[in-house]
């Protein structure tokens, strides 16, 4: 397990990191969401130790990160780059070798992973060469051909096609379900979190705001919203039941909010009574709610 | 065996990778060129003018020549030979006369030796060596190492520089830095650097000096190898000196035209190290020299060229080694915090300051 506890950091006067923890259990993938400037690259920068922390503690598997244990972990930064004139393989070889990879294993890492991410061109190629979205796919490449213990990629997804968002999916799942790597990855593409991520931590202003599962978020977060459409009914039909009150209006039906002790059966039951329900169920708010529902507080 | 449990001596994969990118650029190989053509320039140069301008002899003969010709024959079996040239005269009284006026240096009346009075004392053949031994051969051995002292340190130097920031405008820095420390990869940069350019050192000295034998410029007897040893061994404590300066400096921008303007003060040092140096050539022992010889800031140009001519004591060498070599371990570890301080910091140019208090 990967855990972070209670990092902060400051830059002269802005408070980047405000006591952020979390953990990343092995095999587990989790989502990294917040605001542009939220501590997101902070947090992964430190985790790295690419920048140190002002308190706070980075462990692995219940000890302290130091640079050699951190030679394991595979990192994407979000600040993309590599060696511009050297050659693909060689760069990801002479990466894989800095991190203790000996160099006959790099060599063949280095070849299929080229080939799984589907990297267009000769693996002798400049990386000046490549187009950006393969350039992107060999910085994929270099945070993982020495088969890392740990990942955490910054923006992995941002700047790949929907076939590379596929593939680079399907390369994460892979690494957390096949070699149980803790994997950690920050995103805007909430949808695609939602898709991929066995968790969801929210940073918001240098604090952890939420974590948890998707289902466990919507639990703790969201109301409990249900969206009945009856055309024929008179309205203000569901006043009669207690706890239950109009949450919105949505394109003739209506949306809504239930207290703990209101029954949804008894609501079906009164719209029944009313005319012909057309539409009735809960309303699961996306992580794009929950994430704006919990930003806005 | 996938993974090392300790990261001691990954520099030496970062010094590796340093070494054979550039030693397969197009720059290197013109480099290596341009050194060898204006090492080649100077030493041929020298040849020629070794024959031309070097202790030649006019001399005046009256009756039988034996002697004269004898000399002349000496003359031409010398290493390096001295030109002789024979000059027969009717009687003494001409032969004086051409004496008086300097056109012959010495006259043989019937075999006996007579020099620039009507007096015939014979000379001596001292007159006949060459005056100041190995003194201007030094001088030239010491010039061009100055030379190629001067544009190693600065050209190599400036490589690293360049090398610093290339990993920083490419953004490459983060990604090396989440597998390695600062410190190793600094000390790779400098070491693989420096290596090539010691390399090339060896390669062009070895040209130089093999020229030089061979069309006469130098005699064996000489002190081009001794020279040659010591223009590398300062070269290798000038570059550890110069190179963390030129590396702590390279970091604090990010885009390789601000290079210039962060590297002027080691330039100009540099370049004022070498002026002073090219002075002692004529003046190995005047006071701003003896002191430019003793200031690391200078000492790995300056020194080099007063051990050749022979002008500096033992305890000034020492002195000097000593202030290099310590003012070099204690620059490390500052340049060091420097550049893990700024080196990721990839927006704009980074005050010293401010890089030193980022790195802690």
């Amino acid at each position: 397990m990967l855990e972070l506890i209670d990092l902060r950091r400051r830059f002269d006067d802005v408070v980047a990191l405000d006591g952020v923890s979390f953990e990343v259990p092995e095999g587990r993938i989790v989502g990294f969401v917040g605001r542009n400037g939220s501590g997101k690259t902070t947090t992964m920068r430190i985790a790295l130790g690419v920048l140190h922390a002002d308190a706070g503690r980075v462990l692995w598997r219940g000890r302290p990160v130091d640079p050699v244990t951190r030679r394991r972990f595979g990192y994407m930064p979000e600040e993309r780059g590599l060696y511009p004139k050297m050659r693909v393989r060689e760069q990801l070889v002479y990466l894989a070798r800095l991190r203790g990879t000996p160099k006959g294993v790099a060599r063949s890492r280095a070849t299929q992973l080229l080939e799984i991410l589907e990297v267009v061109g000769d693996p002798n190629d400049r990386m000046e060469t490549l187009s950006l979205g393969n350039q992107q796919r060999v910085q994929l490449a270099a945070a993982l051909v020495h088969e890392p213990d740990v990942l955490v990629l910054d923006e992995p997804f941002s700047g790949l096609d929907p076939v590379g968002v596929d593939v680079l999916a399907e390369v994460l799942r892979g690494q957390a379900r096949d070699r149980g790597v803790p994997v950690v990855f920050s995103s805007h593409q909430l949808e695609l979190v939602e898709r991929l991520c066995d968790e969801v931590v929210l940073i918001d202003r240098g604090r952890i705001v939420a974590r948890g599962s998707i289902r466990e978020l919507r639990a703790m977060r969201a109301r409990n919203l249900w969206r009945i459409e009856v055309p024929a009914a008179t309205d203000g039909w569901w006043e009669v039941v207690p706890g239950v009150s109009l949450a919105a209006r949505d394109d003739g039906a209506v949306v809504l909010e239930l207290d703990g002790d209101a029954d949804p059966q008894r609501i079906l039951d009164l719209a029944r009574a009313e005319g012909d329900v057309a539409a009735f169920g809960p309303v699961r708010p996306s992580l794009s709610e929950l994430f704006r529902e919990v930003v806005a507080e | 065996m996938s993974s090392v449990p300790t990261d001691r001596g990954t520099w030496r994969l970062v010094a590796r990778r340093d070494f054979w990118v550039r030693i397969r650029e197009r720059s290197f190989l013109i480099s290596t060129l341009i050194n060898i053509a204006v090492i080649s320039i100077l030493v041929l140069a020298r040849a020629s003018s070794a024959v031309g301008s070097g202790p030649s002899f006019d001399l005046g003969s009256v009756g039988s020549s034996s002697i004269a010709t004898g000399a002349s024959q000496l003359g031409h079996d010398a290493q390096p030979p001295i030109p002789i040239q024979v000059h027969a005269f009717p009687d003494q009284a001409a032969a004086n006369a051409a004496l008086r006026d300097g056109s012959v240096d010495a006259v043989v009346v019937d075999n006996q030796l007579i020099g620039f009075t009507d007096d015939p004392t014979p000379l001596t053949l001292a007159v006949l060596q060459p005056a100041p031994p190995h003194r201007s051969e030094n001088a030239a051995v010491a010039f061009v190492g100055v030379l190629l002292l001067y544009g190693q340190l600065f050209g190599y130097g400036i490589w690293v520089a360049s090398g610093v920031i290339e990993e920083k405008a490419s953004r490459v820095v983060e990604m090396l830095l989440s597998a390695i420390r600062p410190k190793q990869l600094l000390l790779g940069k400098i070491i693989g650097i420096g290596t090539l350019g010691l390399a090339q050192l060896i390669v062009i000295s070895s040209f130089a000096i093999g020229l030089a034998f061979a069309t006469n410029a130098i005699d064996v007897s000489s002190s081009a190898f001794g020279a040659a040893g010591l223009v590398i061994g300062w070269f290798i404590l000038g570059f550890a000196f110069y190179a963390t300066l030129f590396a702590a400096a390279g970091s604090l921008v990010t885009r390789m035209e601000e290079l210039q303007n962060v590297i002027v003060p080691i330039n100009l040092t540099i370049l004022v190290s070498f002026f002073i140096s090219i002075g002692a050539l004529q003046d190995p022992n005047g006071r701003l020299q003896v002191i430019a010889s003793i200031l690391p800031t200078s000492s790995a140009l300056s020194m080099p060229v007063r051990i050749v001519l022979g002008a500096a004591p033992a305890w000034q060498i020492v002195v000097s080694l000593v202030a290099l070599v310590g003012s070099t371990v204690l620059l490390v570890p500052f340049a060091a915090r420097l550049y893990s301080g700024a080196v990721l910091r990839t927006r704009g140019r980074v005050r010293i300051r401010e890089a030193w208090r980022a790195a802690e």
